[in-house]
């Protein structure tokens, strides 16, 4: 999975298993810890919390849980920061549509999605019916 | 003679039989304990030995499940009080308070969940009822992340609390967040926004004078045109 961008040199900092929505606060506190770990400014440590936030709780609501991995390493020449939320939901049936701005299945605004891709530097997402869903964030410090 | 040998071993083994069967029902006392040395014994001793072995584990494990079981109590006990404190912090964090004429103050603090938001948008309806005032101030200083279902909640709130009748201006918006709910694509543009709670404040108190000298008048509509 995400075979072009996953490296070697990356080093684990954390690994977490989301199944409340206590969770979510848990784990969105440890990544902006883990942002400013490794220096982020304060609007990066939020954009990145934000945008882990909407991942987390599309997960939370539509999956079941699931499970967060958080890594730091060079990405293209660059110090990043990597986060993969991984669970093992539904899937999202049309990919383009739950990237589109204002689309929504459930009772949200519809911007979850699209507004994760926009705060980060990038973006990846893998998604297959039935087996679920793995989302990769990568945001350059 | 050979008969007799055969009829020792024959009561021997049913011996043997005898005690396993008693330690398959539970008998953890019985024992073979043969007297005689020859090559049987060997076997009876071992077997002796094994239930010994038998009895030793069981008692550990029984030890073991006791002390799971009391953990697991305990477990059950803490999270009787997690729960407990979740809702006293409900309660706790979702004050709503009257703080000039038609003006009422809530602070938000911390994590808007469904259920959070789901109290305070209740106390704040109730309160604005209550106390007839127009003016509501969300001063969202202490929420650290704002993403779309806070948002969602925050848009909610103003909705309903317009039903009603009060106007609702959110404080507290710091740079970071500002920047994050513009790229996230939220439109909060229908919703009176003020960077501190001060700058609320002074806004609400200026509505109020404006509306208690001429109330034909839309309330927001002689500041907008002062701040365009």
């Amino acid at each position: 999975m995400f075979e072009q961008t996953t490296d070697k040199n990356w080093s684990l900092l954390d690994k977490q298993v989301l199944e409340t929505e206590y969770d979510i606060v848990r784990i969105r506190q440890l990544i902006r810890s883990h942002a400013k770990g490794i220096q982020m400014g304060i609007v990066d440590q939020t954009r990145i919390t934000t945008a882990v936030s909407e991942l987390l709780r599309n997960m939370y609501n539509y999956a079941n849980g699931g499970e967060v991995q958080i890594e730091t390493g060079p990405v293209e020449g660059k110090m990043a920061l990597i986060i993969t939320c991984s669970d093992h939901g539904p899937g999202i049936e049309n990919l383009e549509m739950a990237m589109s701005d204002g689309y929504t299945t459930g009772m949200g605004l519809g911007y979850g999605l699209p507004g994760a891709k926009r705060l980060v530097d990038k973006f990846e997402i893998e998604t297959q019916k039935d087996k679920g869903t793995t989302v990769r964030l990568i945001k350059w410090r | 003679m050979m008969n007799d040998t055969k009829k020792d071993l024959k009561n021997r083994i049913n011996h043997i039989e005898d005690v396993l069967a008693s330690v398959a029902a539970g008998d953890m006392e019985a024992r073979i304990n043969s007297e005689i040395e020859d090559d049987l014994s060997g076997i009876e001793a071992a077997i002796d030995l094994l239930i010994e072995d038998l009895t030793d584990e069981l008692k550990k494990r029984e030890v073991m499940q006791r002390e799971v079981e009391d953990k697991l109590a305990k477990i059950q006990e803490q999270q009787k009080t997690i729960l407990q404190q979740q809702q006293d912090l409900l309660e706790l964090s979702s004050p709503v308070s009257k703080v000039w004429d038609n003006v009422l103050i809530l602070p938000v603090i911390g994590t808007l969940d469904s259920q959070r938001t789901q109290v305070m948008m209740e106390n704040l309806l109730e309160k604005i009822v209550e106390t007839g005032c127009t003016v509501a101030i969300l001063d969202i200083t202490g929420v650290p992340t704002v993403d779309t279902q806070v948002a969602n909640h925050l848009l909610k709130t103003v909705t309903s609390a317009r039903l009603l009748g009060a106007e609702c201006i959110i404080s507290g918006i710091s740079p970071a967040i500002a920047q994050t709910i513009v790229h996230l694509g939220i439109d909060l543009s229908s919703i009176r926004t003020k960077a501190t709670l001060q700058d609320a404040m002074i806004f609400a108190m200026k509505q109020n004078k404006r509306s208690e000298d001429s109330r034909p008048h839309s309330r927001f509509a002689d500041a907008d045109e002062k701040n365009e």
